[in-house]
């Protein structure tokens, strides 16, 4: 395994399409749980999908870099097109499809090591140098809005964090191998008000960077974090576009209710 | 009339003071004495357990202690005579290591493999399979042993026979511990290792290791501890050697055969000495091998507190 250092991510013009989903289905034995979604990413776009629980949203989150592929039963078809590139093509390597779209989850994932080598992680895994990924963890840091509450203390446990301070270690974590997108996965479901305005606020700044794509099933988090919604009903998309619109404005009944909060 | 805190259905004014009182029941406070009695049995059941552990020890130890010295445990290039314990300990000590070392590199192997990348259905198979090893009488392993080694293989009952014939015995244990810690790792820490871009591998080494090292650990001891007090494996498929084995194509002895044979001894014989002193020997390398995992055990146990919250 050579060594591939992380891509310094050349800036791609505004509203470049990064990722493209075409015609995305994802069957488990009988049932469907993704049904032909088509759908686009761009930069300095933060896109939230929305849907109540069990309408796929989370699945769809997870075929963006493969990681459908570690639950077991679980058949995808169509195409998830990174920079043009089908994820899904057998040349490519998962593992590389995950170094440059990075994820973040429901429940903070720390490691049981010290703060410090959680951020630098995804950074070992590559074998970069030591002064390299001094650097990188300190601007990963920076970038999640962590580090000036735990810049004196890198070498203790993580798990010595509050919730919303691991939270936004794993984003670290995440963003220490300069992904171009990043996957954000319910990431204020299990944290306190403070603790998710400081995760919303770290979400704010980083879209200026590169892709975000937040799964929420909270109205008011996409209206106040996201640029675009897009409405996920049992597995379909319902609707999408720019974020006020569809929360104001929707055009399909199904979104209205939802939004709206009628939702049978 | 504080009819607001009457109870539903009380049709009759009551006393405030004497609403925690009502419905205590003659059932209810027999429950409540059964629940109460049951906590003072539970010291008396843990007697049951610890008197017979207690009298074993002193059973031994009492026989084994004063027949004991620095001079009995180290002495004795050659135990032809019956009157020294260096070789005995020795050759088990060789025995336990070579078994131990295959054991792990085979259990730990098999287990993370099981965990990791079976599928569903295999993984059963293979758990159950492990399953009915570790649940095989070791005389049955022992014989698996004589036929496959000493004649199949025609070595002769030699220690390398006798160090696979154990290895084979201990395996399940480090399997089983082994593909449960792993199995046990939360799933959203595996996938967010896998989500930061690990191979497998690099999850296994990086973040699975060290969640589940106390753990295996664990697993690693009690094979130990169980193969340091098996009998028939060994009794079966190796000569036993009165002297430190020069290769493992030697004959060579274990503490616990010296148990098996000299447990008929008459009263008073060198045989039945040295089997107690070695049955006291074997029972003092358990206990030590238990405590020496609880305590590494409970250190790493520290640094993963929070990890499952």
């Amino acid at each position: 395994m050579t060594a591939t250092p992380a891509p310094a991510v050349s800036p791609l013009p505004d509203g470049a399409s990064v990722v493209e989903v075409r015609d995305l289905c994802v069957d488990a034995d009988e049932k469907k749980i993704l049904d032909h979604v088509r759908l686009d990413f761009a930069t300095r776009t933060l896109t939230a999908v929305i849907g109540a629980s069990g309408c796929g949203k989370t699945t769809f989150v997870r075929t963006l870099n493969r990681m459908v592929e570690l639950t077991p039963g679980l058949s995808v078809s169509g195409e998830v097109r990174y920079l043009g590139q089908n994820i899904y093509d057998p040349s490519i390597n998962p593992v590389l499809v995950r170094r440059r779209i990075g994820m973040v989850f429901q429940r903070p994932t720390v490691f049981p090591m010290s703060i410090f080598e959680n951020a630098a992680f995804g950074l070992r895994l590559l074998h970069e140098p030591d002064d390299e990924i001094d650097r990188a963890v300190q601007e990963a840091l920076i970038r999640s809005g962590l580090w000036d509450e735990v810049k004196s203390e890198l070498d203790r446990s993580a798990f010595s964090l509050s919730g919303g301070q691991q939270q936004r270690l794993c984003i670290a974590r995440a963003l220490a191998v300069r992904p171009r997108v990043l996957l954000l996965d319910e990431p204020t479901s299990a944290l306190d008000p403070m603790a998710t305005q400081r995760v919303e606020a770290t979400m704010r700044r980083l879209k200026e960077e590169i892709v975000l794509i937040l799964v929420t099933h909270n109205v008011g988090q996409a209206a106040r974090v996201s640029d675009r919604v897009a409405f996920l009903h049992q597995g379909r998309l319902i609707e999408t576009g720019p974020t006020a619109e569809i929360l104001e404005r929707p055009r399909e009944p199904l979104t209205q209710q939802f939004v709206t909060g009628h939702f049978a | 009339m504080a009819t607001a805190l009457a109870a539903p259905g009380a049709s009759a004014a009551l006393d405030p003071a004497d609403d925690l009182r009502r419905g205590h029941t003659w059932r209810l406070r027999w429950r409540t004495g059964w629940d109460r009695g049951m906590n003072y049995l539970l010291p008396l059941l843990f007697a049951v357990a610890i008197i017979p552990i207690g009298d074993l020890l002193y059973f031994i130890g009492s026989k084994a202690v004063p027949t004991l010295s620095v001079g009995v445990l180290t002495s004795g290039a050659t135990y032809l005579s019956y009157d020294a314990l260096a070789v005995p300990i020795v050759s088990t000590f060789e025995f336990l290591a070579l078994a131990t070392a295959i054991a792990v590199a085979l259990g730990l192997f098999g287990g993370i493999a099981t965990a990791e990348f079976l599928s569903e259905g295999a993984a059963s198979w293979v758990r159950m399979s492990a399953n009915l090893l570790a649940g095989l009488p070791s005389v049955i392993v022992g014989y698996f042993g004589w036929f496959a080694f000493v004649l199949y293989f025609g070595w002769g009952e030699v220690m390398l026979a006798g160090v696979l014939t154990l290895a084979f015995f201990m395996t399940p244990y480090v399997f089983r511990t082994a593909d449960l810690a792993f199995s046990s790792i939360p799933r959203p820490i595996r996938e967010a290792a896998y989500g930061t871009g690990a191979r497998p591998v690099q999850y296994i080494l990086r973040v699975g290791t060290p969640i589940a090292f106390p753990q295996i650990l664990t697993g690693v001891f009690l094979a130990m501890a169980i193969g340091l007090g098996e009998t028939a494996p060994i009794l079966l498929t190796v000569q036993p050697g009165v002297v430190v084995p020069p290769n493992v194509f030697s004959p060579a002895t274990y503490l616990t055969y010296l148990i098996y044979t000299g447990y008929q001894s008459p009263k008073g014989s060198l045989a039945l000495t040295l089997a107690f002193q070695a049955a006291f020997l074997v029972v003092v390398a358990v206990i030590v091998l238990n405590i020496v995992v609880r305590i590494i055990a409970a250190r790493y146990r520290k640094r993963l507190e929070g990890l499952y919250q």
